[in-house]
């Protein structure tokens, strides 16, 4: 009875290895991912997966947060870049993406120039947060599988499959110090679609997120003035100024906003906005921009009794 | 720690913020890093007195805080202190030891002696247990002839005819060790003090900039403030000015500091000023 | 807290590093000092590195993996070079810096760097990188010990940042090659004063695309003959000079 169950039950442990041992072989000539990138060229040398070197010691965990950790203990040696406000959402016209551009290490601003979307392909864009080299890395690993998925099934992947394939791969490395908080967004067969993915190994689908140490102050801004119906500038706008209070009030965010605009054909980048400009001038003349500064002194000058209209 | 405060403070250091430091330190944040002056300072015995050296340059962690400061403390006239160490500790220390020597000469009607400045900073650095950080070079010509003393911050003197003392002290003893010799002139003396803080300049990272040399002899005192410069700044490729209006302002406000006044006499004769 | 006390295979050596995109050139520099503490090891350590024609990796922080990552950066060009018969572009070098830094993630390379050159399509192109393989392409960077002394003169005069045009004027796209090394060499002599990790020698090179005119070179080159050499042996290609010069040694 158990022999006959074993042969054709499809879900134990032997039939796993057994369906995975067909798809290694099914690759015919040991094509490796290890043959993008500049290992072509190395031929038969390039094998498996890519591996990780680990130090040599009982506990390289703790090792890796020892000297790299900058949040229990500022004066580590190695300062990894982080990234900190980022937000999409789903709305009737596409899902909007936007994110500031300012990374920091330790208390420097590193830098304030870094693209915190990243385009995976044509359709789908996946957000940074948390460490910057593992988002960009992870994420352009998602958009090699993307695109093997496409050629293996002539058809798109859905956002539902793609943040699935990143939430996979980074559960696999759980516990050992990834730090990345992602928002996969795209159009699929299904409509517009936001899945929240972070290196605990969520993996959540919604309407509204706001990702990093600055989502406190979008989410304010974010939440006051979603809805379903909103046109096109309006959520433009909407995208904007939450990154412009994030920016603002949050020592890790700023420097410049990135707007993206995902419908039905692609995404579409929409601009880069400068948040002290926002703060003093406002977008300027684009549609859905409110004509004014963001800045709540700039708004509301000559308006109280501290400032009074002169007249 | 009494709420009832008073602005007059009892003698002594006050440690009425030590709980709240070590509060701080234990939640991650540290003390703010004092100045330390890094430092290569050295004194030596020639055939007519004393030559003390020391470079200048003080530091906060890795930046250079001041190219160009004095580590050749004034005691008494023909006594001189080097200090290497917290910038801060070395500075106050050799004041009030200084402060202390001229009333103690007055109180004695004495000449004042190398020994007794050098007692007076032991026994001061002994109480506080190392806590102040200075690390001092002294020496001087008195009626018993020329003294040369190391004292450590945690009270330990040593009697020498060669001392060096702080991060360079390695490289300026090296000199010391391979040159030195008894009764040299003052000219020897001088170049041997140059070659072991200059070495001490180029060797270690504390210390850099000038050299400042001071001899004392039984009859005079010269301060010979920078006395090699080895190190002066290259002139610019560029300069760097800012035309009038290259910074961006959002409101504008003049305010006049200069009141015009105008006085219009009211009757003819001047004014009652003195009384008379 | 965790504390692995017995196996501590990073230090600091100090030194600066900084590079600087011009249109169709790109100056990458690096003071020569090595130390540890307050001792130095050694005044002539180079951190600049050619890796091709057409690209400079600047390497700083822990030198002993700085100088291992150029070595195996320079292995995989040399694999590719016999492969496709051709030398890399320099995006993919980026790339392929990223992949190799990121190989380590969990046993990071101490190393901060920056790699400068020629793109395909003859623009000067800077890359800097975090230890762990975050990158991204700007017109100018510095890193190192100095980095919080030089970045932001760096910010104010090849961005223009906290500076208004002149009215009716515009701050120009790109900086001329003179100014350019004017800057470089300032940054440095001004890190050396304020910075005791930063001295004793300096090292720039000077990377031109293929189609440059030289000639604003040539009169630099004629005041400062002894002190530069040329890295190319091909006069049709892009060229790669260096220029040294002495930093203040205390």
């Amino acid at each position: 009875m158990n022999s006959l169950v074993q042969r054709f039950d499809t879900n134990n442990a032997l039939s796993e290895i057994k369906r995975t041992s067909a798809i290694i072989e099914e690759d015919g000539d040991n094509v490796s991912d290890l043959m993008w990138g500049s290992y072509g060229g190395f031929g038969n040398l390039a094998t498996g997966i890519p591996k990780f070197n680990i130090p040599a010691v009982p506990d390289p965990s703790a090792f890796l947060r020892l000297h790299t950790d900058d949040h229990t203990d500022p004066s580590c040696r190695i300062k990894i870049q982080h990234g900190t406000t980022t937000l999409a959402f789903r709305f009737k016209g596409g899902v909007i993406v936007a994110v500031d551009s300012r990374a920091t290490a330790g208390s420097y601003i590193a830098s304030g120039t870094v693209k915190k979307v990243i385009e995976i392909n044509p359709y789908l864009l996946g957000t940074m947060a948390g460490g910057a080299a593992d988002c960009q890395y992870w994420e352009t690993y998602l958009g090699i599988q993307c695109r093997l998925h496409e050629l293996r099934n002539k058809e798109r992947i859905s956002v539902a499959a793609a943040s699935k394939y990143l939430s996979n791969l980074v559960y696999s490395y759980k516990g050992m110090g990834l730090s990345m908080g992602t928002m996969i967004c795209g159009w699929d067969k299904t409509g517009p679609q936001v899945y929240y993915v972070d290196s605990d190994g969520t993996r959540l689908k919604g309407d509204l997120f706001s990702v990093g140490s600055g989502s406190t102050f979008a989410y304010g801004v974010l939440d006051q003035g979603h809805h379903w119906d909103l046109s096109d500038e309006d959520a433009q706008e909407l995208g904007r100024r939450s990154i412009y209070a994030a920016g603002h009030r949050d020592a890790f965010s700023g420097n410049t906003i990135n707007l993206y605009h995902v419908k039905e054909d692609g995404w579409k980048f929409i601009g880069n906005y400068d948040v002290s400009k926002m703060h003093y001038e406002g977008p300027g003349d684009i549609p859905g921009a409110p004509g004014h500064g963001y800045g709540y002194s700039i708004r509301t000058a000559g308006k109280s009794s501290a400032d009074p209209p002169t007249s | 720690m009494a709420a009832a405060a008073t602005v007059y403070n009892p003698v002594g250091f006050d440690f009425s913020n030590q709980i709240r430091n070590n509060f701080l330190a234990d939640r991650g944040i540290p003390l703010p890093k004092a100045t330390s002056t890094g430092t290569t300072i050295v004194g030596c015995l020639f055939k007519d007195g004393i030559v003390l050296g020391a470079d200048t340059r003080a530091t906060e962690g890795e930046i250079v805080a001041d190219k160009n400061c004095e580590k050749i403390h004034y005691i008494t006239e023909s006594i001189r202190c080097c200090g290497a160490g917290t910038a801060a500790d070395t500075e106050f220390t050799t004041a009030m030891i200084s402060s202390n020597m001229e009333l103690h000469a007055l109180s004695t009607g004495r000449k004042p002696r190398v020994v007794t400045a050098m007692t007076m900073l032991k026994q001061y650095l002994f109480r506080y247990q190392g806590h102040v950080g200075a690390a001092l070079v002294l020496g001087g010509v008195d009626a018993t002839g020329p003294h040369l003393f190391t004292i450590h911050p945690h009270g330990s003197t040593d009697k020498l005819p060669y001392v060096t003392m702080g991060s360079g002290s390695l490289a300026a003893m090296a000199v010391f060790e391979a040159q030195w010799k008894p009764s040299m002139t003052r000219e020897e003396a001088l170049d041997l003090v140059n070659a072991a803080i200059s070495a001490g300049i180029f060797n270690d990272l504390g210390s850099g900039s000038n050299v400042d040399a001071c001899v004392i002899t039984a009859t005079k005192t010269d301060m010979l403030r920078n006395f090699v410069k080895p190190n002066e700044r290259v002139t610019k490729e560029r300069t760097y000015g800012f035309r009038r209006g290259t910074t961006a302002f959002t409101k504008e406000e003049i305010r006049n500091l200069v009141v015009h006044e105008e006085i219009i006499g009211v009757r003819d004769d001047a004014m009652d000023v003195d009384g008379s | 807290m965790p504390q692995t006390r017995s196996f501590d295979p990073y230090t600091e050596n100090g030194g600066t590093i900084l590079a600087i995109a011009g249109q169709d050139f790109s100056v990458i520099a690096g003071d020569t000092r090595q130390s540890e503490g307050y001792s130095i090891q050694t005044r002539y350590a180079p951190k600049v590195f050619r890796l091709t024609d057409r690209a400079v990796l600047a390497v700083n922080g822990f030198a002993a993996d700085g100088n291992m990552f150029v070595k195996k950066v320079k292995q995989r060009l040399e694999w590719y070079r016999h492969a496709h018969a051709k030398d890399m572009p320099l995006r993919a070098i980026a790339r392929l810096i990223q992949t190799m830094l990121y190989a380590k993630r969990f046993f990071p390379y101490y190393v901060y760097n920056i790699l400068g050159g020629i793109e395909e399509d003859g623009t000067g192109a800077v890359y800097s990188f975090d230890p762990v393989g975050s990158y991204e392409r700007e017109a100018c960077r510095a890193a190192g010990a100095a980095q919080s002394l030089v970045q932001p003169f760096l910010d104010n005069q090849i961005y223009f940042k906290n500076q208004v045009p002149a009215p009716g004027t515009t701050h120009p796209a790109y900086l001329s090659l003179p100014d350019v090394l004017s800057i470089v060499i300032d940054s440095f002599t001004s890190a050396t004063e304020r910075h005791i990790e930063v001295g004793d020698g300096l090292e720039i090179y000077i990377v031109f695309a293929k189609t440059r005119d030289l000639q604003d070179f040539e009169t630099i080159r004629a005041k400062n003959v002894h002190l530069i050499q040329e890295l190319t042996v091909a006069e049709d290609g892009e060229r790669i000079f260096v220029l040294r010069r002495d930093l203040k040694k205390d």
